[in-house]
């Protein structure tokens, strides 16, 4: 018979994604509304930091090309 | 003279090994089980816990599916999008093309910033590996390896290496040099080794370990000094495409996502798969980790986006449009995780508002479609990689 090892896979298989399913039904979860504010407050303190989100001057970003300088 | 006879009462396939052929009608605790004779006897010696069996096991698998969605729906009090009604709206973006990096002669796969927010390192179809100062253009090392599409390239924390693999199944580690002269690919060190391409690599916080994904469907964390797998995950059921480390400050997990459509979080030191996502319709090409480490965004060919909170254990928001209908490849957040940056199948970038779900401007610019993207490390701009042998940085 062909499926030999095939067999005995089969009931390690299903035990191991039992166990799996164990674990991940087993962990601790909060509330999308706590876990949302939290980001939302993360967003929120780290966002005047944010060069991509709020903008910074030319002369302060090294990509921007800096205005000519003229001396008077 | 005697006839041989047997008593079978049904012909079919075995519940167990699904080979056709004559059953034996068994009941263990009132229940039918349908086996050849031979997984019977294969039964009988495993010595399988009382009253276990394939279809029990199945059932079970079943029973914690809809426990473990129930647990998930319970939680879902309200939206992400609703919680942030009140903030203020994204003002509007001023993100340019700022440098073309012209070099590659052939699809840009992969690229990587390095800690000094000023080079970057990417590598092409062709099998070259360049790394660049973002700054003035200039090319400061250039590599052949000896392998077509090297899907994968790191950064090293130090800035002293880098990481690169792809069709050869292997990640070698290549010590940058400051001696121009210098045959920088004779020196490179063959650190992982997979059964299938490498699709994904990183450093971990030092220069001493590096992590691999590979279309074998593991992950692999490995000693970069031996080349010794310290550790190797097992759990995704087909190629996995991607991976991302959590935040230094949040601890040893990572997040990888793969063609079964599943992104899992695992923890390196003990190999254990914590969570699992599965909510795409499609192949997850891309996952990053929210700066905060709290939850991770994915990028599918399903045309969508998702943000999962692992604290909450769900999905909480998805980036789709109907005018969407192209693969999303690459994804990665701004600075403060307000913004997302997800490059298409369509040549486009859209960027999306995480807090509120909607789309907030779209970059034009490439000429084919974009392979990677990501935020330098200060958050001051942006490199996009493309199939059309370019890289672009906007800022």
């Amino acid at each position: 018979m062909s499926s030999k090892p095939h067999s005995s896979n089969n009931i390690a298989h299903a035990r191991r994604t039992v166990q799996q399913l164990r674990i991940e039904a087993s962990i601790e979860r909060i509330k999308v509304s706590k876990a949302s504010a939290d980001i939302m407050n993360y967003c929120t303190e780290h966002a005047r930091n944010d060069p991509l989100l709020m903008g910074i001057p030319a002369s302060d970003n090294p990509f921007k090309d800096k205005k000519p300088c003229t001396i008077l | 003279m005697c006839d041989q006879t047997f008593v079978a009462a049904t012909f079919g396939p075995c519940d167990n090994c699904t080979t056709a052929s004559p059953l034996m009608n068994i009941y263990i605790k009132n229940e039918a089980i349908n086996y050849c004779s031979f997984c019977v006897e294969v039964m009988a010696c495993q010595g399988l816990q009382k009253g276990e069996s394939l279809a029990n096991l199945k059932r079970e698998c079943e029973s914690l599916k809809k426990k473990l969605e129930e647990e998930r729906g319970k939680l879902n009090d309200v939206e992400l999008h609703q919680v942030a009604e009140k903030v203020e709206v994204v003002g509007a973006l001023s993100i340019k093309t700022r440098r073309v990096l012209k070099g590659h002669g052939n699809k840009v796969l992969c690229m990587d910033w390095c800690k000094d927010k000023r080079r970057l390192v990417s590598s092409s179809q062709d099998g070259k590996v360049i790394v660049w100062d973002g700054f003035t253009l200039n090319k400061e090392h250039g590599m052949t390896m000896p392998t077509t599409w090297v899907m994968a390239c790191a950064y090293a924390p130090s800035g002293c290496a880098v990481a690169c693999g792809g069709l050869d199944n292997k990640c070698s580690v290549i010590p940058l040099s400051l001696d121009s002269n210098e045959n920088l690919a004779a020196k490179k060190k063959t650190v992982a080794m997979h059964t299938n391409y490498i699709s994904g690599c990183t450093f971990t916080n030092s220069d001493m370990q590096l992590l691999s994904s590979s279309g074998d469907g593991t992950c692999a964390l490995w000693d970069v000094e031996s080349g010794q797998l310290l550790q190797s995950f097992h759990g995704h059921t087909a190629d996995v495409l991607s991976l991302d480390l959590a935040p230094s400050e949040t601890g040893n997990t990572f997040v990888s996502g793969g063609c079964d459509k599943k992104a899992n979080v695992w923890d390196m030191r003990s190999g254990q798969n914590i969570q699992s996502f599965e909510c795409h319709e499609s192949d997850i090409n891309c996952v990053k980790y929210y700066p905060s480490g709290d939850a991770f965004a994915s990028a599918s060919d399903d045309a969508t986006c998702r943000f999962f909170d692992l604290r909450a254990d769900r999905e909480v928001a998805v980036f789709q449009k109907d005018s969407i209908i192209f693969g999303a490849s690459t994804v990665d957040f701004s600075l403060s995780g307000r913004l997302l940056f997800a490059g298409y199948n369509d040549y486009t970038m859209n960027v999306w508002d995480v807090l509120k779900g909607n789309r907030v401007s779209i970059l034009f610019g490439h000429e084919n479609r974009i392979s990677r993207v990501r935020v330098s490390p200060d958050g001051t701009a942006l490199c996009s990689a493309s199939w059309d042998n370019t890289l672009r940085i906007w800022a």
